[in-house]
């Protein structure tokens, strides 16, 4: 009999023997297919429950995702902490919500900010909890509910002029490694009540500290130890994703306390398995908008060989995926996961030997 | 002043935006003045050449965001000193350039580096921000009549936003040169939405500013 989905995907982290690679996320994937299926507007599903809810699932539903993923903006954290969110509701094209105000202005405000205790009533949290429960219900039994946050580095980067914030990495790094650590506690304090809502797996996304962004010097002073804490702190699965160039990076990234760590394509696997070795779980990297939105089925198909060829345990997009992704490219994802996510999965090849 | 002394300030210029020290590229600009060095020289062959450097220790992953920002602050620090001469200096003015982030995205660093790189040059800068709603681009340029038009994307979810303005300036407006840039977007992209010139990150940014305004600068 075929494995489950949930148990393919969530086997993987407690060390039992799966069939074959799954292809899910830790990140968005809401699709313009799902909007039109439902009749939603993209603004309008970041701040309803119901149609977040819906939405997730329907990735699964429309093109065999493994998995359902809960939210879809960044804004969350920020906006929970106080900051003003700007959903876009006038603008036509498809914009993902941004922060408009930023609490943070001055070092001072840096060194007071504090995570209130009902931290989880506050801002869009009570929608995402809700979110995850009403996907518990839908489809919890069949596919594993993830959610995520963004790394404390990057959760600063809403609450504080980004410019400000860099240069203090490197003129006042214990300055920013306070503020972080505090930040690091909003994270440890809502994963449980995440994961209480039904969420199976949590990724954190640092996605603005890639090599393209910070030093591997800085990396190791600012982002490393706080990492370090929320995933000594937060329970299994958990894993950690960053975006951009991290091959610099990636032997720090596996050394966090993740149980896998996820990249994106410019990430070139092969070097990465060379730094980390074969052990470690390693997903990623079929880009989520070149190859998904502008590629063909076929190119879908290669992209995914050449994440399988590059030693992933997971097939995942290498970001959210940009809704406008046409459905057979996303199906092409899937299908070719399904058909060589056996044989091509070099961990899988090397039990077998 | 002698050519020993004018490589001497010049190197001063340079080396102060390459270590990030603002008090360096003061006083190298102070000394600069005082001892009768054209402005245009000391902007263009100290610190440009500074910046030039920076980019290519960022391409070599010497150096990264925080350290090019803390380049450009120094960099900043004498501009503010030799700019103003230069303005004096200058008969005809070097042109205009509408600049801005697209709507949608909020992430200005790129956008700020090409930006002081106009200023360098002595280009009116019609700076729009971050955020800025598609048809205000088209608005200001009509209304500046600027040269350039620079558009900046941080995010593939909003470099889309730019074909749009692309077409809109086109239809307005033909003869402006429209560059795009920020991590998404790519040759091919730019060729797809119709804009003169790309840069795939900061440090092509600066390097297209930087070549864009040599061709100018002779004109």
């Amino acid at each position: 009999m075929a494995m489950s989905i949930r148990d393919r995907v969530l086997g993987l982290f407690s060390g039992q023997e799966v069939d074959r690679v799954a292809c899910y996320s830790g990140m968005g994937n809401v699709t313009t297919a799902g909007l039109a299926e439902y009749g939603y507007k993209f603004p309008s599903i970041h701040g309803d429950p119901g149609k977040m809810a819906n939405m997730a699932a329907s990735s699964y539903r429309l093109f065999g995702f493994e998995c359902a993923v809960v939210p879809f903006d960044m804004c969350v954290e920020a906006e929970a902490l106080g900051c003003a969110m700007n959903a876009y509701e006038d603008v036509n094209q498809l914009l993902y919500p941004t922060i408009k105000e930023k609490i943070i202005h001055s070092n001072d405000e840096m060194t007071r900010i504090t995570i209130p205790g009902d931290i989880h009533e506050r801002g869009r949290f009570p929608v995402v909890l809700e979110a995850l429960r009403l996907l518990k219900n839908d489809v919890g039994n069949e596919v594993p509910i993830g959610s995520w946050f963004l790394g404390p580095f990057t959760m600063a980067g809403q609450l504080m002029d980004l410019n400000d914030l860099f240069k203090l990495c490197f003129k006042k790094p214990d300055q920013v490694n306070s503020m972080l650590d505090i930040l690091s506690d909003l994270i440890i304090a809502m994963v449980p009540r995440y994961r209480a809502a039904g969420a199976d797996y949590i990724v954190i996304r640092e996605m603005g500290a890639p090599t393209d962004v910070l030093s591997p010097r800085t990396f190791r002073q600012v982002i490393k130890p706080h990492l370090e804490k929320i995933f000594r702190s937060i329970p299994s699965p958990k894993i950690l994703h960053i975006c951009g160039d991290t091959n610099l990076i990636i032997g720090q990234m596996n050394d966090v306390g993740a149980e896998a760590v996820s990249v994106e394509t410019k990430n070139d696997l092969v070097k990465s398995r060379e730094t980390i070795g074969i052990e470690p779980l390693l997903f990623g990297n079929v880009d989520a908008y070149n190859i998904l939105v502008n590629g063909t089925p076929e190119a879908v198909g290669e992209a995914v060989l050449r994440s399988l060829a590059g030693g992933v345990d997971a097939v995942w997009p290498a970001c959210d995926i940009w809704p406008e992704a046409p459905l057979a490219n996303l199906k092409a994802m899937v299908e070719t996961t399904q058909k060589y996510g056996a044989s091509n999965w070099a961990r899988k090849t090397r039990a077998d030997q | 002043m002698t050519p020993e002394r004018e490589q001497e300030l010049l190197k001063k210029l340079a080396d102060a935006v390459v270590n990030y020290d603002e008090d360096m590229a003061r006083e190298g600009a102070n000394e600069a003045i005082a001892e009768g060095m054209e402005p245009r020289k000391a902007i263009f062959d100290g610190l440009v050449v500074g910046m030039q450097e920076c980019g290519r220790l960022y391409e070599i992953q010497e150096y990264f965001v925080p350290e090019l920002l803390m380049c450009a602050d120094a960099m900043y620090a004498g501009l503010d000193l030799l700019r103003p001469l230069l303005q004096k200096d200058d008969s005809k003015p070097r042109g205009q350039v509408v600049m801005g982030v697209v709507q949608g995205d909020v992430h200005d660093i790129g956008k700020n580096i090409v930006k002081m790189m106009f200023d360098a040059a002595g280009f009116t800068v019609h700076d729009l921000g971050r955020d800025v709603p598609l048809e205000k681009f088209v608005e200001e340029q009509i209304k500046t009549d600027s040269e350039i038009v620079a558009l900046s994307a941080m995010m593939t979810t909003t470099m889309l936003g730019m074909r749009s303005i692309i077409k809109m300036i086109r239809e307005r407006n033909p003869k402006a040169k429209i560059m795009i840039g920020g991590a998404p977007v790519s040759e091919q992209i730019a060729s797809m939405f119709g804009a003169d010139g790309y840069a795939k990150d900061a440090t092509n940014a600066l390097k297209d500013a930087i070549a864009m305004i040599s061709s100018l600068k002779d004109m």
